[in-house]
């Protein structure tokens, strides 16, 4: 399946514990994601972005609410999806090209095809190279776009990206933004991205859900209408800084940032 | 662009080269510092003149390798064989026991004090137990190198089936991964150098067993043949078997060794 799924989560809530104890972390929210969109959740640490994205893989069920996928309600793990998180999580033990490949033999697909796949990938993703090398020897960078080659090898029809690009230097997370927003391009899978990164946000979305802290929910959404693919230096566009300053506004009234 | 592939060469070219190097310059400087430390010998006892009943020269005991060596070869056999089926029992239920009792809260709770408690008392007591069970027989040596090996292997194991990111439980689950897939493809190769350093540790204390064990319970092995010529004054024979059961601990460690590099191909070289 190459086709993007839609997401549909309703009334979702999620807490911690029980009783008097209980730790309320996040909405009630209502998400609706269409097929082949990007979609980014923004806000500060501990408004439960992290959480949502958990919570529409199926991994944590819900404290109430329900999500469908595709218009089927979730109930458990979807397969059907690439998760990225800000640490790579390559196993050690395995090279490049054998993490990314870890999906094939544990999904029993086709080794031809997905190796097929993988070198597309590799290739696209500027790995070429570095098949055969343990995550050890690659950098920080490379290590996160063999994580996301592992995303993508089984072809998804989602990926969901938790700060992926968090722990990269400045300039790895320009290249690294392009170079995704070309794969997606290409594919158009549905994207849940959750960042921290105003430029991030907007460099690389459709749309952009913007998140307040404990419980988080969504306060504010903004279309971003910038032609594809976005350059690398985004400022270009007048709309860039709209839409930044009112990023930046929702986050002051918040009181996410409190500037004298 | 600061994302370029490190300048590194390539896992088994870099690993063959320094083993290549590493292995070379090791023999050479064993070699070389064990020809040392035997002429030194030879000369102080030569220089003043100390009797072989009380310390034998290098010469004297050296020789006997040549004429005693059915005997010697025979139990170094005996002994070899004892410590690999006790060490092998020691892998095959200390393993599984760790991750049984990571993975099952109550199993913890309920075996760890008594496994603290067998691992505080000195493994050797049980020896005279065990000879009044099994009689003098291999089975008290073998018995004795499984006690002895057991609990640094469990205890490793616990903490290498421990220290796995929990996180990757996500990405499998996302994968669709059966319990038995998590565990093969990642649980298992994840925790294999902590499971590792507890065989290295426990291969050390399993050859002290098997020694033990012997000296009080056996008719064969090493351990039989050095209490059996202490009590004839064979000081040559005696030493002979010192030697002997060195070498065997350094062919079961080089074993070892050799099985870790075959297994995890993937350890950066130290």
């Amino acid at each position: 399946m190459s086709i993007g799924a839609s997401i549909n989560a309703r009334e979702l809530t999620k807490s911690y514990g029980g009783g008097a104890g209980a730790f309320h972390a996040l909405g009630p929210i209502d998400l609706d994601i269409k097929p082949g969109e990007f979609v980014s959740l923004i806000g500060p640490s501990g408004c439960g972005k992290s959480t949502t994205m958990l919570l529409v893989a199926g991994l944590e069920p819900p404290s109430t609410g329900s999500i469908a996928i595709d218009g089927k309600a979730l109930t458990q793990p979807i397969t059907e999806v690439g998760i990225v998180f800000q640490d790579h999580l390559l196993l050690e033990f395995r090279t490049a090209m054998k993490n990314v490949l870890l999906q094939q033999e544990i999904r029993g697909l086709d080794r031809a095809e997905s190796l097929e796949r993988a070198e597309h990938l590799f290739a696209r993703l500027g790995l070429v190279g570095a098949e055969n090398r343990y995550p050890w020897q690659l950098s920080g960078g490379m290590r996160q776009r063999v994580s996301i080659a592992r995303a993508l090898v089984h072809n998804p029809s989602m990926l969901l990206m938790d700060e992926p690009f968090g722990a990269l230097d400045a300039i790895s997370r320009t290249q690294i933004r392009h170079d995704l927003e070309m794969l997606w391009l290409e594919t158009r899978k549905t994207v849940l991205f959750i960042t921290h990164s105003i430029d991030e946000a907007i460099g690389l979305s459709d749309r952009v859900f913007v998140m307040s802290r404990s419980p988080g929910r969504i306060v504010d959404e903004i279309r971003i209408d910038l032609p594809r693919p976005r350059p690398a230096h985004l400022g270009e566009y007048p709309d860039f800084a709209a839409y930044t300053k009112r990023i930046y506004s929702v986050f002051e009234k918040l009181g996410v940032y409190k500037f004298d | 662009m600061t994302d370029q592939i490190a300048t590194v060469p390539t896992p088994n070219a870099l690993a063959a080269r320094l083993v290549r190097a590493g292995w070379l310059w090791t023999i050479v400087n064993s070699v070389l510092s064990i020809v040392i430390f035997l002429a030194l010998w030879e000369a102080l006892i030569r220089l003043f003149d100390v009797p072989v009943w009380l310390v034998p020269k290098p010469s004297d005991f050296l020789g006997r390798f040549l004429v005693d060596y059915p005997e010697i070869l025979r139990n170094a056999l005996a002994t070899s064989v004892t410590l690999a089926v006790g060490f092998a029992l020691g892998i095959v239920i200390a393993v599984p026991l760790a991750l049984l009792m990571v993975s099952v809260a109550a199993f913890e709770r309920g075996l760890y004090p008594i496994i603290v408690f067998l691992n505080i008392m000195p493994k050797t007591v049980i020896g005279p137990i065990l000879i009044i069970w099994f009689g003098v027989s291999p089975m008290v040596s073998v018995l004795v190198v499984f006690l002895m090996c057991f609990f640094p292997i469990l205890v490793d194991s616990m903490l290498g089936f421990r220290a796995v990111d929990p996180r990757l439980q996500y990405i499998t689950r996302s994968m669709g991964a059966t319990p038995w897939q998590a565990f093969r493809y990642v649980r298992l190769p994840a925790s294999m150098g902590h499971i590792f350093a507890g065989l290295r540790i426990g291969i050390v204390k399993a050859v002290e067993g098997v020694i033990i064990a012997e000296f009080i319970g056996s008719s064969q092995g090493l351990g039989f043949m050095i209490m059996r010529a202490s009590s004839f004054m064979n000081m040559e024979l005696l030493f002979c078997g010192l030697v002997a059961v060195a070498v065997v601990a350094l062919i079961f460690n080089a074993l070892l060794a050799t099985s870790e590099r075959i297994m995890m191909p993937w350890v950066r070289p130290r």
